[in-house]
């Protein structure tokens, strides 16, 4: 067993950041104008608060918390792929650490603990909202009615697995393909080392990582936002009786 | 708003349902195969029942009175 302790440490450090900025808006909230930062934040929260309203049948007061920490710390675990990609690691190397990952969703593990905790949150409400009698009788006849009992068990279980499975691998598989891509621009101006006459490409690589750059602020928004939506999907459907 | 909103949110969640079903269906047949030894067995029939199956979750999902 290993410890991956740069995505331990990174993940950890991200959501801390996350708590006591949002402490501090808290804090120092105003009814009256609000000042710039809690004008953001508030929007935010506004933005989770309709995804909530809008997806979720029924009432839980945890979803719209687990949504918005979803959300806020998937999109800042992200953003730690536009930070200059080999800036941390150099920072590290003088530090004495040999290597470095610092963008924690590129690690597997991360999104795939994600997505096991969100997918106990459903198994656990779909027991209580259904009980446990009534989620054994999903698994036994949801798709095709009590003739076709075997294939129902191997369906439902698929359409269990599908949901972490769906949740996990999606993020890392994105967030890894734009790591990669980040170090594959890298790359270019870091032909130089090899010889100066390669420094011709450093141009590209500057428009080239602009542009993969603005492109990837939508990427994670969008990763970020996705793993938020369906988790509320996921939850709303445990939520629900039919299905 | 909220309303023109949902289908969206839907489509996002449709998409990767389907395609993981799929991808779990396979898993599944294969780890059945590597405990039972029956090579191609279980990866084909859980594999085409995942299709299906991931089909038929999409059907319904998007035919569903409730979340219209």
């Amino acid at each position: 067993m290993t410890w991956h302790l740069d995505t331990i440490f990174f993940s950890i450090a991200l959501g801390v950041l996350m708590l006591v900025v949002g402490g501090r808006v808290a804090r120092n909230a105003t009814d009256g104008v609000p000042g710039g930062f809690q004008n953001f934040v508030e929007s935010i929260l506004e933005f989770v608060q309709t995804q909530v309203k809008d997806s979720f049948p029924g009432h839980n007061p945890l979803i719209a918390p687990l949504a918005l920490t979803i959300f806020v710390w998937v999109w800042l675990m992200n953003f730690m792929d536009l930070i200059p990609i080999d800036l941390l690691p150099l920072i590290g190397s003088w530090l004495g650490l040999p290597y470095l990952k610092v963008v924690p969703t590129t690690d597997i593990n991360t999104p795939l603990a994600m997505a096991l905790v969100v997918f106990g949150l459903t198994l656990f409400y779909n027991i209580k909202v259904k009980g446990l009698g009534g989620y054994l009788k999903m698994f036994l006849f949801h798709p095709f009615g009590k003739f076709a009992m075997p294939a129902n068990i191997v369906m439902t279980t698929i359409e269990e697995i599908a949901k972490p499975l769906s949740l996990g691998l999606r993020l890392f598989g994105n967030m890894f393909a734009g790591e990669l891509v980040f170090l594959l621009i890298a790359l270019l101006g870091g032909a130089a080392a090899l010889g100066a006459g390669l420094l011709i490409w450093f141009p590209l690589q500057v428009v080239l990582d602009l542009a993969w750059l603005l492109f990837h602020i939508l990427v994670i928004t969008l990763q970020a936002f996705i793993f938020m939506v369906l988790t509320i999907v996921y939850l709303g459907m445990a939520h629900t009786t039919e299905h | 708003m909220s309303e023109s909103k949902k289908p969206g949110l839907l489509l996002i969640g449709v998409g990767q349902i389907l395609t993981s079903m799929i991808v779990s269906g396979f898993l599944l047949g294969y780890l059945l195969d590597l405990y039972f030894g029956t090579q191609p067995i279980f990866i084909l029939i859980l594999g085409g029942l995942g299709f299906i199956g991931g089909f038929l979750k999409v059907y319904r999902l998007l035919t569903d009175p409730e979340l219209q």
